[in-house]
């Protein structure tokens, strides 16, 4: 077994996934070869600089995350149940059994059947009968409001229900466009985030740019942030952007925020990025972000700090 | 080497889960939330090690087992539960990580319940405070390792963080993103190169 072939098989050697006469084949190998020894080792290293890296989940979110799958079922999400066998067969097979013998006459008179069961149900289901399908539709999603025990002995339920529409443009079509900002300002994140970036595009259109930098100044989520300095890039050289990446380089909580808007900041060197990166170094607690600052100030010749 | 309990359950389907599978199929609802908190637990690290964002861990978990809910009646029993499971999630997961891909997403904080905290913080420390040159190092390997994951496709980061993290075999891997055992081992070996690329003299 050559070199290359060894190097190939470390990764799976490391996971226990050769078979045994590959794994003595790749061990006399790095036995021999030293180069393989140190690519052996390298894997060990790698493997534990990563596991370092696990991340547990935080305390209470599994709990949580059952509760809102149990509400969100509780709520309505419509269910198929694996049946013996289908309403359909049986009514079938029912029909079949009475009219056997009538095999050329089962469907239109299974037509007729259903008609006068349908005109039955509706005139006889009175007060005792739910005036709500139990199964909402597939568009309409239900939470329950409210339930209360009548004196009859039956219960009414009160549901808030959202209808959910699809709709299906093209980004320049201006009905499209005003969804999308409007989207870029919802309160779910994951909205904000798809939204801010289709607005990568869009950035020369006045309202888009005031969406994004409305986004990147002021949204909570990290996420939306960080898409919104993304779909900044294309326009970095406007002053309003420049304006507003210098304040969150110097405001925003998140520090790989902070280093990407380093990364947009210094794309051309200007003196004001200057002062904006040591009036940063004044004040940054980040070893990240002040590597980052300290590093394009010594590549522009700068001093760090202001005299 | 991380290994996690799903790996245990991924290769046969143990009597009572196949009981519990089969009167959740029924209708049975406590059954089906029996059947949920047999595997939820990992469901939920992966989303949370392959996304590192609550928020989209959360999105992750409810639609997936929501969909296991809608169609668990089509389960047929010819692989196990815990397979079929992974194909859903990871699906959504990947579709995640695809959309992720337009954007660097990858901040080194995120919001929680609890406040912002460092998404490397299970890293050591190790005499951090009385060495800023090791402090440096730290920080350094923390950029260059979130790098690097982020320099992978979406499906080599799945197998690495199915392999490495949940500890499952290759094969099951394969089975789960519908694709050969043969594959899922081509793309561990170009993730682990890649990463090694990227990392360097750090390991």
């Amino acid at each position: 077994m050559n070199c290359d072939a060894v190097t190939k098989l470390i990764p799976l050697y490391y996971y226990g996934e050769l078979t045994p006469d590959e794994e003595d084949q790749v061990d006399q190998h790095v036995h021999e070869c030293a180069a393989c020894g140190v690519s052996m080792e390298q894997q060990q290293s790698l493997a534990a600089a990563l596991d370092r890296r696990k991340l547990d989940i935080p305390p209470l979110m599994l709990e949580d995350c059952r509760d809102d799958l149990m509400a969100a079922i509780a709520g309505g999400i419509p269910r198929q149940v694996k049946p013996e066998k289908g309403p359909w067969a049986l009514f079938l097979e029912a029909m079949a059994a009475t009219f056997a013998g009538f095999g050329r006459l089962r469907q239109p008179v299974a037509a007729v059947a259903l008609i006068l069961l349908g005109y039955l149900a509706a005139r006889y289901s009175g007060a005792g009968a739910a005036s709500l399908s139990a199964v909402p539709n597939d568009n309409v999603y239900s939470n329950v409001r409210s339930v209360k025990a009548l004196n009859d002995g039956s219960v009414q339920i009160t549901l808030d229900e959202t209808r959910r529409r699809e709709i299906t443009g093209r980004l320049e079509d201006s009905n499209i466009q005003r969804f999308i900002l409007a989207g870029s300002r919802d309160e779910d994140a994951a909205v904000r985030v798809e939204s801010v970036g289709l607005l990568k595009n869009r950035a020369d259109s006045q309202e888009a740019l005031d969406s994004l930098l409305n986004a990147l100044a002021n949204d909570p989520n990290d996420g939306v942030r960080l898409k919104a300095l993304d779909a900044l890039k294309p326009v970095a050289g406007d002053p309003r952007v420049t304006k507003t990446l210098s304040q969150v380089l110097l405001t925003d909580a998140n520090p790989a925020v902070r280093m990407q808007v380093i990364d947009l900041m210094v794309t051309r060197r200007d003196d004001s990025v200057v002062g904006v990166l040591q009036n940063l170094m004044q004040r940054e607690n980040n070893s990240g972000v002040r590597l980052k600052a300290s590093k394009v100030l010594k590549d522009w010749n700068a001093s760090i700090g202001t005299f | 080497m991380a290994q996690d309990a799903a790996g245990a359950i991924g290769a046969r389907v143990s009597p009572q889960v196949d009981t519990l599978i089969r009167a959740a199929q029924g209708g049975d609802q406590d059954a089906f939330e029996q059947l949920v908190r047999t595997y939820d637990q990992s469901v939920l690290r992966l989303a949370m090690n392959l996304l590192r964002s609550p928020e989209d861990a959360r999105d992750v978990y409810q639609e997936a087992f929501l969909r296991v809910y809608r169609n668990l009646h089509a389960f047929r029993f010819d692989c196990s539960f815990h397979t079929w499971l992974y194909r859903i999630v990871t699906n959504i997961c990947l579709d995640q990580l695809r959309k992720r891909k337009v954007r660097k997403e990858e901040a080194a904080v995120m919001e929680t319940s609890d406040g912002p905290i460092d998404r490397m913080e299970t890293f050591e420390e190790e005499a951090a405070g009385s060495d800023p040159e090791r402090s440096m190092w730290n920080q350094e390997l923390k950029q260059r390792i979130e790098n690097a994951l982020v320099g992978l496709t979406p499906r080599e980061r799945m197998v690495f963080e199915l392999r490495h993290y949940q500890g499952l075999r290759l094969r099951n891997i394969g089975e789960m993103l519908g694709t050969t055992e043969e594959a899922a081992k081509n793309c561990l070996f170009r993730a682990t190169q890649k990463m090694r690329g990227v990392l360097g003299d750090f390991v």
